[in-house]
């Protein structure tokens, strides 16, 4: 008994001076107003690179003394939910990204602020993706503006593709696929949740997500003729992928780097990850595979279903200033070094699409990967211009329906289902 | 409720509960007995590592390199040769990480304010229900009790905007506040069960003795509730170091979070998921509880079996 | 000092209802305000429709009942989600329960050194964090390296590796069951313990003499004797395990078809926080408080009257 209370006061006051300390290094930021002030970034997952983010922060600092600028790294998953609190809250970040299919959500309920045609001129004006800066429109005002594009490509190595030839339509690519498949290898790996690299078969089959009807209500079309097309195409190539079927787009490298996989459709900046060195150093716990299937990397973009190049998901971000940023004019000088060229080359050079359509060319297109980046980014569509659409991503019915497809089960009941839970989503 | 309702089994259950000889029958012998014992035996054993093998299986992951976690192979011990730190290291330090010491501190912080807050109002609130018989007691005591049947989630966007109103956002206080809310109604009850076991009489006798109330009080009261303050303290300790989701939602910046919010900042849908540093983290931040437990196990578990049976 | 009992001055502390609630202001102004306004405004929102928009200040629209009308009429969300709910309860309760009995009675039938190991090791399943406990389990199942598929391909033979265990919403309530179960046997059984030693051992001993079995002396004379213990953990799991939270959440964030996998406090937190619709998780939240009103009508009835002074 009093060896127990010896220890639980000492724990108390162990605890009680840790307190105290920690309060006091956690001062209120100094509110510089415009002059001066903390500018906080949120960019998203891992897709703006090192180079980008040192850009930045020293343009920044460097344009404006005194101010600071720091990149807080927010990830995709939950970043719906994070953002309706945190940005409708006094502590709210300056500038953040958002998944362009995100944006609407946001754009529509008053979260972000305008930015005025001058500005968007002084920005980059017409030279800004036009399907992006469409994204982050809301009753004819600029909110959220582009940020970068990326399409999938088709990664394989040639070591375990052999003499196969690459796929030239679609349903050449998924009977490739499976002729590649094995037990132990898969023809596509495709884990079941990882709904973007659907829907290209949608589209290609004739279907369609979800379009305005004349009344104004939305129609969604995965139990369309063409939806149950693209669907049981998909649910093909499902069975050549030995991913798990409700996995999601995480440790993509790893299956591969272990030859384990034929084709694997991902974004590109999954190169890196893949050409990253064997023996890591080891605070970077997760090795590729530089030396073998690394060695051999290609890509192509998704085959269409007649030949040429297949109508692929634009993916990307957009990129806004939040409504309660209490530095926004500190907030738009990030932006414009953001969106300036030499800002956007940097992204390009990384495998990415630049937010402006005349630095297209700085796309290296020496490198293949990228080329073929380019190419698939050239088709590529976006999904319902719907401010609810966030609310279908969010709700994961997508991620869960192609989950569904993926372990078998019957293509037009998961369609039927799933298209009246969008309907009920976005005809409230 | 014969059981623990008496005062007197409060205290003796706050001393020993675990340790209670249980009746037993010593008198039949035989093949038949010693064969039950063995049975017993091991299903006791059984018992023991169904309730220990996730802790042993964080433990042995985190102690062990990526490419043998990831590997085929089962390695059921980190055997010195493939033991390593690395995970720890990675999950400490690892730049392109949220950082873990100002998430230890933030946990430590708002764990201490909630405690050493929430046992304070707790005890005097207990006193008034203890010592004093006023109008609308009942109905405290009623309230006291529903409002932890109150499902947190539906309360989550009010919470965030009252923080939001006083500028707390993101810090620790902000949390703490929320965090005492929530534990003080079970602080009170705890509480209220072990004042009620020190009979009034005590303290009013020391009051003929020329002590003033509160030094009666202070005096002979309170070191008898000491083990009772122990259980609540715990509890209220435990409860404000696992809290994650109203912490995920107002600690939004990288450095003001707490261990949950930071241990969840591991899974991530486009980046590998490290399990070794994962469980490294999990260790992390689950080794302290299990030792405070394990250290003040017996007030501990006999002070909540006692409050929770009383109420 | 010396403890002589008085003539106490109780009749003194009933004029003076001041220092009572002085002692109680604290308390009492910290749940009015943390508590008592968030359900205030939960309600109103519930007759409101409150969305992202109201959240950054524009003005509510009331809406009457619609929100509830939504709510009820929503078969395949609201009422399955509910069901879904209250079945998973009853099966973490029930297996809680008998599970949390038996290892009482374990307890009480094996040797002190026995008894100490089960103690600890259900102390260890107790004083493990939530989150962590939940990513440990998920780990273990984990679909390409996880410890159990690793063993199940060993032992029978056929491969297990790649095979997803929170894919199928009945072995993702499996696995949360486990974790559920996992996470509450150490307080019903330390709980249910404490209530069997308080057994008189004469009793058991007469009992045994005249040739009762152990079935027996359960029935007739352990279980009687905690049957109010039980009771109370009865209701105190049912509420526990119907408000389930973090446990879901965290394992759908590790696997599994949200969709189909969420319970009523999850699926609120979706409606609200991830797709912001407020009015309508208002009016979930209203209706689940009185789901748990009334379960808990039983319990502080009970607790007060216990009390009455």
């Amino acid at each position: 008994m009093k060896k127990n209370r010896l220890v639980v006061a000492a724990a108390s006051t162990i605890t009680l001076a840790l307190a105290l300390t920690a309060c006091g290094g956690n001062e209120e930021p100094t509110d510089g107003g415009d002059a001066t002030g903390e500018v906080r970034v949120w960019l998203v997952g891992s897709d703006t690179n090192d180079e980008a983010r040192a850009l930045l922060k020293e343009t920044f600092e460097a344009e404006n003394p005194g101010s600071t600028l720091t990149i807080e790294e927010q990830s995709w998953t939950g970043l719906v939910d994070k953002y309706t609190a945190a940005l409708a809250g006094s502590d709210a970040p300056d500038l953040v990204e958002v998944g362009n299919t995100q944006a609407a959500a946001f754009t529509s309920s008053g979260y972000f602020q305008e930015i005025t045609a001058e500005q968007f001129e002084e920005l980059g004006g017409d030279d800004l993706l036009p399907g992006f800066v469409e994204a982050g429109d809301w009753e004819g005002k600029h909110y959220a503006l582009p940020y970068y594009s990326g399409s999938r490509v088709v990664f394989y190595s040639k070591q375990v593709l052999g003499d196969t030839p690459v796929p030239t339509t679609l349903d050449e690519y998924v009977a490739t696929a499976a002729g590649l498949h094995t037990a132990d290898r898969s023809g596509i790996y495709w884990p079941g949740q990882d709904w973007y690299n659907a829907l290209p078969f949608i589209w290609e089959n004739g279907g369609f997500v979800a379009e305005p009807k004349d009344d104004g209500t939305w129609e969604a079309g995965f139990s369309s003729e063409g939806g149950i097309a693209g669907l049981t195409q998909i649910q093909e190539a499902f069975a050549t992928s030995n991913a798990p079927k409700d996995g999601q787009e995480t440790d993509l490298q790893v299956p591969f780097c272990e030859g384990k996989v034929g084709f694997l459709s991902a974004p590109s900046w999954i190169q890196w990850s893949i050409n990253a060195p064997e023996e890591p150093e080891a605070e970077d716990g997760v090795p590729g595979c530089a030396s073998t299937y690394g060695s051999d990397l290609v890509a192509f973009p998704l085959p269409g279903k007649d030949g040429g190049v297949a109508q692929t998901f634009a993916g990307g971000s957009n990129i806004a200033i939040a409504k309660n940023s209490p530095n926004p004019d500190l907030a738009y000088k990030a932006l414009q070094i953001i969106l300036s060229d030499e800002y956007q080359s940097i992204i390009g050079a990384a495998g990415l699409v630049p937010a402006k359509v005349s630095l297209a060319g700085t796309v290296d297109q020496t490198n293949p990967i990228a080329a073929a980046g380019v190419e698939a980014a050239a088709n590529a569509r976006l999904t319902p211009a719907s401010p609810k659409w966030a609310d279908v991503e969010a709700a994961g019915l997508l991620a869960s329906a192609f989950t569904k497809i993926a372990s078998g089960e019957d293509v037009e009941t998961v369609a039927k289902d799933l298209d009246a839970q969008i309907e009920e989503i976005l005809n409230p | 409720m014969t059981v623990v309702e008496s005062p007197g089994v409060h205290a003796e259950l706050g001393a020993r509960p675990l340790s209670a000889a249980p009746v037993r029958a010593r008198k039949r012998g035989g093949a038949r007995r010693r064969v039950g014992d063995v049975v017993y035996g091991a299903l006791a054993v059984v018992v023991f590592v169904f309730s220990v093998f996730p802790v042993y299986w964080m433990l042995n992951t985190s102690f062990l390199p990526n490419r043998l976690i990831r590997g085929s192979d089962l390695h059921f011990f980190p055997t010195p040769d493939v033991f390593t730190l690395d995970n720890y290291r990675t999950a400490i330090f690892d730049e392109s990480r949220s950082a873990f010491i100002p998430a230890l501190w933030n946990s430590l912080g708002v764990a201490a304010i909630t405690v050493v807050v929430a046992m304070a109002l707790g005890f005097v609130a207990s006193l008034a229900l203890t010592r004093f018989s006023f109008k609308g007691k009942r109905t405290f005591i009623v309230l006291i009790l529903v409002v932890q049947m109150l499902p947190g989630e539906a309360l989550f966007v009010s919470i965030f905007r009252i923080i939001d109103s006083w500028q707390m956002l993101n810090t620790i206080i902000g949390l703490s506040i929320v965090n005492i809310a929530a534990v003080v109604p079970f602080t009170i009850w705890t509480l209220r069960g072990f004042v009620n076991g020190v009979p009034a009489e005590l303290e009013e006798a020391a009051m003929i003795d020329g002590c003033s109330r509160a030094g009666a009080f202070w005096r002979i009261t309170f070191p008898l509730l000491a083990p009772g303050l122990v259980a609540t303290g715990v509890f209220a300790l435990i409860q404000a170091w696992n809290e994650f989701v109203i912490a995920l939602i107002i600690m939004q910046r990288p450095e003001s979070m707490t261990l949950p919010v930071w241990l969840r900042t591991f899974q991530q849908a486009t980046q590998a998921t490290n399990w070794g540093a994962m469980m490294a983290g999990a260790t992390l931040i689950a080794v302290p509880v299990v030792i405070f437990f394990l250290l003040v196990n017996n007030k501990m578990t006999g002070g909540l079996v006692s409050g929770a049976v009383k109420g | 000092m010396t403890l002589t009992t008085t003539p106490v001055p109780l009749a003194r502390r009933r004029r003076l209802p001041v220092m009572p609630w002085l002692l109680l202001s604290g308390s009492v102004a910290l749940l009015g305000v943390m508590t008592g306004y968030p359900v205030v405004r939960l309600l109103v929102m519930s007759f409101q429709e409150y969305e992202r928009a109201q959240l950054m200040g524009m003005p509510a629209e009331w809406v009457g009942l619609q929100n509830y009308v939504d709510v009820l009429s929503d078969v395949d969300g609201f009422w399955t989600v509910l069901l879904r709910s209250v079945v998973f309860m009853a099966a973490c309760v029930t297996l809680t329960m008998v599970l949390g009995m038996l290892v009482a009675l374990l307890m009480i039938r094996v040797g002190k050194v026995l008894r100490t190991l089960v103690t600890v090791g259900l102390l260890f399943a107790w004083a493990m964090p939530t989150l962590a406990g939940t990513i440990v389990w998920g780990w273990i199942f984990d679909t390409e390296y996880g410890v159990v598929n690793n063993l199940l391909t060993r032992v029978t033979g056929e491969s297990w590796m790649g095979h997803s265990w929170l894919l199928d919403p009945l072995t993702f309530f499996m696995i949360l069951t486990f974790i559920i179960v996992w996470g509450a046997l150490p307080f019903v059984t330390f709980t249910l313990y404490a209530g069997l030693t308080q057994i008189p051992g004469e009793v058991l001993e007469a009992a045994e003499l005249d040739g009762a079995n152990g079935f027996q002396r359960f029935r007739l004379i352990q279980l009687p004797f905690v049957s109010s213990i039980v009771t109370v953990l009865v209701v105190l799991s049912m509420i526990w395990d119907l408000r389930v939270f973090t446990q879901v959440f965290a394992l759908q964030g590790i696997g599994g078809d949200r969709e189909q996998t969420n319970t009523i406090g999850v699926y609120i937190y979706q409606t609200g926080m991830a797709q912001g619709h407020y009015g309508l998780a208002g009016a979930i939240g209203v209706i689940f408080v009185f789901i748990m009103l009334g379960l808990s009508f039983y319990y502080v009835r009970r607790t007060v009257r216990e009390e009455e002074l």
